[in-house]
């Protein structure tokens, strides 16, 4: 029985963990390797670091702390944040990671997703879309770790990069990350809805409850936490139990 | 004294992940790609991630084929991790039809679900595994209990043709597929044991074990 | 070859850049206002002999050389000498509703227990984001409020004004921003007004550090009919305009001598309260239902740093053309100090944004100061001093930036 999957987002910025509001802010709160471990200890099933300042600096910072990440934590990595080119594409999965996150490259030039995807494959490729609220039902796309609007509808959008093939797509609100008020459930289901690839909900939760109401919508295969977790609100065990509590089935 | 595992480096393949999971559980990991240290090692570990096509020709290009098929015959023990087991066998359908290593017998095709199940391609989840062959279960499943997830990440999954050579299956979509086999010295995991916590890292000492057996 | 160069505004003719944030040593400091001239020699931002700005060595100050605890001490002190007892306003909190003005007047209610009257010199022309957190301020934060808005007929001239003969269309905003706490906190009967960050973050004097009390010549005058608007005197508004004195009534500072009488007292929080912008941002975003903007600002890297105005942009602009530093050298400058960028990062950034033409509100900027596109560029060109700008062919270089890629450097 296919288990969802519940995965730390832990955002980068050179040694620190940070976390923004709205996708903004730099507050520092953490180390990403100590973080990770202790996670991967707790249960989470998957880990994706995004270097937070990548557009800013237009570079992919992370290879560092992927490979230390990858000596003592045993679940799937993915890296994003900056990744411009084929090379950083396998300079990331050299380092150890399993999958990277592409956003700002693929909308610059549709043919990357498609590269990527032929010479890595679909599994390593997730398209991540970052998500504004423009107007009821529906929403625009961002790029530059939610700073550029794109003009594309991010439904329209999700689809494509489906057809360009990715292996996956994350969808993080930029209404509700950091905000800790709850998934923007109506983005997130109807992005599942429109694509037969899984979809990964980023942004919003602040407590258990939040991510049980998120995945009772079973078109959803995962959940990205971010300051729930950082900001020690709940802790992964309980938040697995929930959802088992509430027929959505996890691993423990 | 200290396992040798070699994991077989032609380019495809998260190696370094293997390698970390294989020092964890307390062996030696080699990363290569040269003949020399294949056969010297304990055991043999075959990663891949990505297309069969692609795979098989870049093992033809280093000329692995020949350097496996010599390993095998060896007696040493053999591991396929995802890609790596699905090219173990006869073909794959994927891209066209491909030829595999033939080592062990039957086709590697798309995973098919039941008419009407909504599951998504490529299946990249955690999934229970089911043991299949209950007296047989091995060594390499030693301290692994029925329906313990794994990490799965992949489209298409191998058929064998001989039942006997399943270790373990896995549902997808209401169908079952084939998740780990065995057959004698040559094993196949198609999920990602060194992305599976600490139970994939059971396996992986388990085949480990196995490695230091044959010392 | 600088010292052939010559030096507008008596800006020192060496341009230097700080070695440990991004800020030159054009920067000016805060002026009083209305006292501001074309011909007036600006005062700027010191720099060690190994070329450490004002505003870091203010910052390690505060990191290391203050006692945050006893400060703190100081502000309860302060505080229960102004508490009301029966239930009026207490202190007035001047602010826009953004995160500064919102963490200051937040805490000071509800941590602290004072009373606030906030008071709001409106911006020239609302964004949607800025009224957005302007009304979530008073409807989320929960505060009283009183917006002020000047007459916009003479704001405007007042404004146009400013651009032409300063450059500094800001001017008259800011003689009406600085008055109208103090003012309105007469008319009220409260003594105690608080803003939030010391200019002395930014490099202002080193004295002012270390007082607590804004300086009352920012704010008060003796004869008001010589106050300057836009380099013209209110006299001459009068007698050329056909304005009245009555007009000018909320630019008319109080007399410093009444102030001293009601026993007001004007004093920053940020003396009190360890300051860091970003940190008020995210206590603004918890506690007043503040919204970074979607989009950056132009000029910039930043989504919630002064947001509400739409002319915001063109002081900066100004800023890069009399000074050679936009808004991101500003806003750089300020997230190194507070370690939230290093020096390299925000060199690169100030590559990218600072000299980034403010196009989105260019055209409401234009017709808001009566002036034409070409009107609009010749008075540019008049305010770039040799000693900072070099004119290539038709276009303009700068000749230093802090990348090391000036046309001298």
């Amino acid at each position: 029985m296919l288990k969802k999957r519940v995965i730390a987002r832990i955002d980068v910025k050179n040694e620190y963990v940070i976390k923004g509001i709205h996708l903004e802010g730099l507050r520092k709160i953490g180390d990403p390797n100590q973080m990770a471990i202790e996670y991967y200890q707790q249960g989470i099933d998957e880990i994706i670091f995004m270097d937070a300042v990548a557009a800013y600096y237009d570079r992919n910072n992370l290879s560092h702390i992927i490979k230390k990440a990858c000596v003592n934590v045993f679940v799937p990595i993915t890296v994003g944040g900056g990744i411009r080119t084929i090379e950083d594409i396998q300079e990331a999965l050299n380092s150890g990671a399993d999958k990277v996150a592409i956003n700002t490259q693929a909308v610059r030039n549709k043919q990357f997703i498609d590269n990527a995807a032929k010479i890595f494959g679909s599994q390593c490729i997730v398209a991540s879309i970052v998500a504004k609220n423009i107007s009821v039902g529906k929403w625009e796309a961002y790029t530059d770790n939610g700073r550029e609007p794109t003009g594309l509808d991010v439904m329209a959008w999700a689809k494509e990069v489906e057809q360009l093939g990715a292996g996956e797509i994350m969808v993080t609100s930029i209404d509700r990350d950091g905000t800790k008020k709850g998934f923007d459930i109506e983005l997130n289901t109807q992005v599942a809805d429109s694509v037969s690839i899984p979809v990964i909900a980023s942004g919003g939760a602040g407590c258990k409850l939040d991510v049980v109401n998120l995945m009772k919508n079973l078109s959803l295969d995962a959940v990205a936490l971010g300051s729930v977790l950082h900001y020690k609100h709940e802790k992964i065990f309980y938040i697995k139990k929930a959802l088992t509590h509430n027929h959505v089935r996890v691993r423990f | 004294m200290k396992a040798k595992i070699a994991i077989i480096d032609y380019g495809m393949g998260n190696i370094k992940s293997i390698a970390s999971a294989i020092e964890n559980v307390g062996a030696i990991p080699i990363l290569s790609k040269s003949t020399e240290a294949i056969l010297s090692s304990d055991g043999v570990i075959l990663p891949g991630v990505g297309a069969f096509k692609h795979g098989m020709n870049r093992l033809k290009a280093a000329g692995l084929i020949e350097i496996i098929n010599e390993y095998c015959k060896t007696n040493k023990p053999l591991l396929g991790i995802c890609l790596g087991m699905q090219m173990l066998f006869s073909e794959s359908e994927e891209f066209g039809s491909t030829k595999g290593l033939g080592l062990i017998s039957g086709p590697v095709c798309k995973l098919e679900t039941n008419d009407g199940s909504k599951e998504k391609l490529p299946h990249i989840s955690w999934n229970e595994i089911n043991f299949y062959n209950r007296e047989s279960t091995d060594a390499i499943l030693s301290g692994i209990n029925d329906g313990d997830d794994m990490y799965f990440v992949h489209s298409f999954a191998a058929v064998p043709d001989n039942n006997d050579e399943i270790l373990a299956v896995a549902d997808y979509g209401g169908k079952f597929f084939c998740a780990a086999v065995k057959k004698n010295n040559i094993y196949g995991c198609q999920f990602h044991p060194e992305k599976s916590g600490e139970i994939g890292l059971i396996i992986l000492k388990n085949f480990v074990n196995i490695s230091v057996s044959y010392k | 070859m600088n010292d052939q160069l010559e030096a507008y505004y008596g800006l020192p003719n060496s341009v230097k850049f700080c070695k440990k944030c991004v800020i030159s040593n054009q920067r000016p400091n805060s002026t009083v206002e209305f006292k501001n001239e074309i011909k007036e020699k600006k005062k700027v931002i010191s720099f060690t002999d190994e070329d450490i700005c004002s505003a870091c060595n203010y910052h390690d100050e505060k990191e290391t050389g203050i006692n945050w605890v006893e400060r703190e001490e100081k502000l309860k002190e302060l505080l229960s000498r102004f508490k009301s007892k029966d239930g009026s306003y207490d202190v007035i909190v001047p602010g826009s509703g953004g995160k500064d003005s919102a963490f200051t007047s937040h805490i000071l209610k509800y941590k602290y227990g004072m009373n606030p009257l906030t008071v709001t010199w409106a911006p020239h022309l609302y964004t949607d984001i800025g009224w957005k957190n302007f009304q979530n301020w008073m409807h989320v934060g929960g505060h009283d409020n009183i917006l002020y808005t000047p007459n916009g007929k003479l704001h405007r001239l007042m404004t146009k004004f400013a651009f032409h003969n300063l450059l500094h269309p800001f001017q008259p905003f800011i003689v009406g921003q600085r008055i109208i706490g103090p003012a309105i906190a007469k008319k009220f009967g409260v003594k105690l007004v608080m803003y939030g960050e010391n200019q002395a973050e930014y490099g202002n004097a080193i004295e002012e550090n270390e007082n607590p009390i804004m300086n009352m010549d920012f704010f008060s005058v003796d004869d008001s009919l010589k106050m300057l608007f836009g380099g013209k005197t209110m006299q001459s508004y009068i007698d050329d305009h056909g304005f009245s004195k009555i007009d000018f009534a909320p630019y008319i500072a109080p007399l410093k001598e009444d102030l001293i009488n009601a026993g007001v007292e004007v004093h920053y929080l940020g003396y009190y309260l360890k300051w860091d912008p970003q940190e008020c941002y995210y206590y603004a975003v918890e506690n007043t239902g503040f919204e970074a903007n979607t989009v950056r600002t132009e000029g910039s890297f930043s989504k919630y740093s002064s947001i509400d105005d739409k002319i915001d942009p063109f002081h900066y602009f100004t800023t890069l053309i009399k000074f050679g530093i936009g808004r991101a050298t500003y806003d750089a400058s300020q997230e190194v100090r507070n370690d939230k960028i290093t020096r390299e990062e925000a060199i690169y950034l100030v590559r990218k944004y600072d000299a980034e033409f403010p196009n989105k509100y260019f055209k409401e900027f234009l017709h808001y100061i009566d002036t034409s596109e070409k009107e609009f560029w010749a008075t540019i060109d008049k305010f770039r001093s040799p000693h900072i700008w070099n004119k290539k062919d038709d276009a303009w270089e700068l000749r230093h930036t802090i990348s090391g890629e000036g046309c001298d450097d």
